[in-house]
């Protein structure tokens, strides 16, 4: 695990400002109010919070799946120095196809039931021509092609040789194959050929979750999304895939955000957690400076909340009030009608995320 | 609360539901433009007798006599329209702004009196289809077993009868009245409604609220009344009104077929029977009459398509 | 349940079916108090009322209507339907049924090809391109023809593309009749038997005289299949799994060829099966309107005669085919959907 001393790269990924609306019937809302957020290249960075404060939105705009009735207000979304907002459709699918890959929370209804796994596996990883073109090139000189062969390509390609190679369709789809097997076996998955003869439905819901994982895999990203990946499935296979994480963490070292609502689940994994609160970041810490010293005072509450197994039968600690109404959220900070510590200043601004000491930040007044 | 309280809430609910519905109407332009048209013919025939003499639709002796009236097609001579060779023009006074029918009757005149007899009808069908059926399907699927078999079955037989046989045989057997063709047609209609709300009535009854009155010691008949049917009309609506639009074609076209009482009966399907030889010469009297009643079908069509969008559980918010 | 098991249960439903419908019929045609005397058909205006009386007996009107009803399974397990009366010349029923149904059989065909080659296109485009502006084309089209009167549609393309081209000097499509010429009999089926006895003028002859009826019949359907593939289409583009094909960076055309399309054409498909048999049974006005030789019309004029006899054999072999076809489509239906088994 990184600790917060080692963060001397720039980030992969960097949100700033980014605010969304959707526009329903019941009114606009408001359901990023200005979100700052910062991924390091190879970390895993959690995000962290209740239903409906804006986890999952976040992740959609990144991704540039937002629904037909979201739109964005202010704010931009630099990958690698570049704002995605900007983008056109076309080069957002290429960011999709190559860069940037997300897993859904329930793997049942994101699996065409009427198609056989191969193809909705194969599909995403023949999106590169170009890449299994290489394979198979590399293949015919003898060189073992597995994944992390693969991987290993996008990073370094392999000199171009003077010889003009034809590869047919049919080497590629069967290079293909090749390495959709092989990624299954890095997610663990028993049996792949027999797998890919199924159809969704004749799955177990863990095994559908890893072949999620796969076909994000497959695309080799620089950014990996986990949108609560873990929420649909029991607390056994929960434990299994958090396990396969860590494991992919060290073979494949993209950089991973990792949106869920349970903090244990964060504290498994995660390198740095983001908290998050009616559309804000409100602290952004290491695991391990979250626990111990959360300074924001929602952080405390959800930490006091957790029930300890370890300490005597006391009441669970639960945090007063109730989630904001997002189309009229209250002014200032949406946290203060249940916050402890309000003030004055807190009814009427807006507090943005401030350093407070070494990679910790907190938006608080 | 108060089971006054508790209903008034809930018809608020409901209220608030119906506003949002006809907001969602409102921004579909098909469906505006369905509604505006179907409330301008329905309208047009409550008015009908007051616009246009009724008399006029008597076809011998006309009140003003005093030029020669030929009783045959006619098109008025300064109308824009040609219709080609062969066709009888007229030179009077008059302006026909559709042409006459074979009986020498402005046309227009007629289309506007026909609009009542044909909405009217069609109404009074699609009411007794829809109640008939939907009233038989839910007791059947609610009930379920043998009653549930036996109303499956007998709706089959009537499902299997190919197109408008048995509202022919019917009408053909029993008589040319507006009542035979009415009972003859509602026989066609109502199959649907029964599948159509035994879908809705078997998934609602496996919902927990259903079990829940029960534990509260409901009544059957008020669970199916009261909850179970209100919740499930939804589709009922939509296939009705649609279906006004589908009663009032299959009612012209059995009077086009010559089902009709009296051959100068003005009504729609009637109105264009009477040109059919004439096709050629006098093609006005079969094209008005139908595109009259392809407006209005289309009309209760779009409503009745916006309906179904409108109202599917998903796309609302 | 297993295959075997739903097939012939629903065989025996059939049975059921046609049996309730032969009763019906029966009873309206000839034991009700009719408008048209049940043995009118086999009666002309020269006889006497002795004659007619004869008439009647040897028709064995004269008998109860259950007598009657038991003496007609008999004859129908011999394979006597009974005789048309003058109207068709008092051939046997059967005889006059399946000589014009090859007629109304490649009607229906064609229709229901040009339903699907027009229908489900636009419900796709209606689809993709929701509440905007081909929606709403498409919309109107598939509404329209659902709401057009089929006497008037006929009528229409008649007048325009018959009347109207060979006034304006355009070539024209002919509007009645199935052909002008004639042809040896092999199979019945017009067309097939101009092929097979190589004349190749009378099976285009009768290639375009199929096609304003046709089109015709076809138009009032596409519009009911291009709504049911736009609900489709929509229900599934909703779906999670596009959001996920989106999500791999597919291009927008595969996700709905690839994605969408195979999960939204399983209803509509399998409901052509219904189609066809619906078109098969509906054709009856469109035959009238083009003076199409086929079953329809000589339905029409049974009915309007009372001719019992031929009445029952049109009800029930179309009841049959509608059955049958429920069953196929239903079959087709586990066969298309993998979730579905046997």
């Amino acid at each position: 695990m990184l600790n917060s001393k080692e963060y001397i790269e720039k980030p992969i990924l960097e949100i700033q400002n980014l605010k969304v609306n959707f526009s329903t019937y019941r009114g606009t809302v408001k359901a990023l109010n200005g979100v700052d957020l910062k991924l390091y290249p190879q970390e895993v960075l959690a995000v962290v919070g209740e239903s409906g404060c804006g986890k999952s939105v976040t992740a959609q705009t990144v991704i540039g799946l937002l629904p037909e009735n979201a739109y964005v207000l202010e704010g931009e979304i630099l990958f690698k120095g570049e704002n995605l907002l900007k983008k056109s459709k076309e080069e957002m699918r290429k960011f999709r196809m190559s860069e940037c890959a997300i897993v859904f929370q329930d793997p049942t209804t994101y699996l065409n039931p009427v198609l056989k796994m191969d193809a909705q596996i194969k599909e995403t990883i023949l999106l590169n021509k170009e890449a299994l073109k290489m394979a198979v090139v590399a293949d015919e000189e003898g060189k073992k092609i597995g994944y992390s062969e693969f991987l290993g390509m996008k990073t370094n390609p392999p000199a171009e040789s003077g010889k003009e190679h034809k590869v047919s369709n049919k080497n590629i789809d069967r290079m293909a194959e090749k390495l959709v097997i092989d990624i299954l076996k890095v997610v663990k998955l028993p049996d792949p050929e027999r797998m890919l003869r199924s159809y969704p439905f004749e799955l177990s819901g863990g095994m559908r979750q890893r072949t999620m994982i796969a076909m994000a895999l497959a695309r080799r990203p620089s950014i990996f999304i986990a949108d609560e990946i873990t929420t649909a499935l029991d607390v056994t296979i929960q434990a299994q895939i958090l396990y396969l994480l860590k494991e992919l963490r060290k073979k494949i070292a993209t950089s991973t955000l990792l949106i869920t609502h349970d903090l244990s689940v964060a504290a498994e994994i995660a390198d740095r957690i983001a908290v998050m609160y009616g559309g804000n970041v409100v602290e952004v810490a290491s695991t391990r400076t979250i626990f111990k010293n959360p300074l924001h005072p929602y952080t405390s509450l959800l930490l006091k909340a957790i029930p300890n197994i370890l300490a005597p039968v006391k009441r669970l600690q639960s945090i007063p009030g109730s989630v904001p109404d997002m189309v009229n959220p209250p002014p200032g900070c949406r946290f203060h009608p249940r916050c402890a510590l309000a003030t004055e200043a807190c009814k009427v601004g807006n507090p943005k995320l401030k350093e407070v000491e070494k990679g910790h930040e907190v938006a608080c007044y | 609360m108060q089971k006054s309280e508790v209903r008034k809430g809930e018809w608020e609910a409901r209220l608030a539901d119906l506003r949002y519905t006809l907001y969602l109407m409102r921004k579909n332009p098909l469906v505006l433009a369905g509604t505006i048209m179907a409330l301008f013919f329905i309208i047009l025939a409550l008015l009908s007798n007051v616009i246009v003499n009724p008399n006029l639709a008597i076809p011998e002796g006309y009140p003003d006599s005093t030029y020669p009236f030929i009783r045959k097609y006619m098109w008025s001579a300064n109308n824009p329209i040609n219709w080609g060779p062969n066709i009888a023009l007229y030179h009077g006074p008059e302006f026909f702004y559709l042409g006459t029918d074979s009986y020498g009757r402005d046309l227009t005149k007629m289309i506007i009196l026909a609009l009542p007899l044909d909405l009217y009808n069609a109404a009074i069908i699609t009411i007794v289809a829809t109640l008939f059926g939907t009233a038989l399907g839910a007791i059947a699927s609610y009930v379920g077993g043998v009653v549930d078999e036996a109303v499956l079955r007998i709706t089959d037989v009537f499902f299997a009868f190919p197109g408008l046989v048995l509202a022919l045989v019917f009408a053909a057997m029993l008589g040319r009245s507006i009542e035979t063709l009415q009972l003859a047609i509602v026989l066609v209609w109502w199959p649907p409604y029964v599948r159509l709300i035994r879908g809705q009535i078997l998934s609602e009854k496996e919902k927990p609220y259903v079990e829940a009155l029960r534990a509260m010691g409901a009544s059957h008949s008020r669970i199916l009344f009261r909850h179970v049917l209100l919740n499930s009309i939804y589709p009922i609506l939509v296939q009705a009104t649609m279906d006004f639009g589908g009663v009032i074609l299959t009612f012209s076209a059995l009077m086009f077929l010559g089902f009709s009482p009296s051959p100068a009966l003005p009504e729609l399907g009637n109105l264009a029977a009477d040109g059919y030889g004439h096709i050629f010469d006098a093609p006005w009297v079969i094209l008005f009459p139908g595109l009259t009643m392809l407006l209005i079908s289309l009309a209760f069509n779009l409503v009745g398509d916006g309906l179904r969008d409108v109202l599917d559980p998903r796309l609302r918010r | 349940m297993k295959l075997y098991e739903y097939i012939i249960r629903r065989l025996i439903l059939l049975a059921f079916v046609l049996f309730a419908v032969s009763v019906i019929v029966f009873y309206l045609t000839r034991g009700f108090p009719t408008a048209v005397a049940p043995w009118a058909p086999y009666i002309n205006s020269k006889m006497t009322a002795q004659q007619i009386e004869e008439v009647k007996i040897a028709h064995g009107f004269d008998k109860p209507i259950w007598e009657q009803y038991f003496y007609w399974i008999r004859d129908i397990f011999r394979g006597d339907w009974g005789l048309t009366g003058a109207w068709a010349q008092g051939k046997s029923a059967n005889e006059v049924f399946f000589k014009s149904f090859p007629y109304t059989v490649e009607l229906s065909l064609f229709a229901t090809v040009l339903t699907i080659a027009i229908g489900i296109p636009l419900g796709i485009i209606s689809a993709i391109r929701n509440n905007k502006l081909p929606d709403h084309i498409s919309r109107i089209i598939a509404l329209a023809g659902y709401s057009t009167p089929a006497y008037w549609f006929g009528f229409l393309l008649q007048l325009v593309f018959f009347y109207y081209f060979s006034l304006w000097g355009l070539p024209h499509l002919p509007s009645s009749g199935a052909s002008d010429l004639g042809v040896a009999h092999i199979t019945g089926f017009p067309l097939l038997d101009g092929l097979f006895s190589g004349n190749f003028a009378y099976s285009w002859d009768e290639f375009v005289h199929l096609i304003l009826p046709a089109f015709s019949l076809s138009f009032i359907s596409l519009g009911f299949l291009a709504r049911i593939v736009r609900a489709s289409m929509l229900e599934v583009l909703r779906q999670d799994y596009i959001t996920m094909a989106r999500s791999k960076g597919l291009k927008e055309r595969v996700v709905i060829y690839r994605h969408a399309l195979k999960n939204a054409l399983i209803p509509a498909v399998t409901l052509t099966g219904i189609f066809f048999a619906a078109l098969l049974g509906g054709a009856m006005i469109t035959e009238y309107v083009f003076s199409w030789p086929g079953v329809g019309q000589l339905a029409l004029r049974a009915i309007m005669q009372g001719d019992s006899n031929f009445i029952l054999v049109y009800s029930l072999v179309f009841a049959a085919i509608i059955v049958f076809a429920n069953l196929v489509v239903d079959i087709v239906y586990a066969f298309l959907d993998p979730r579905i088994k046997y």
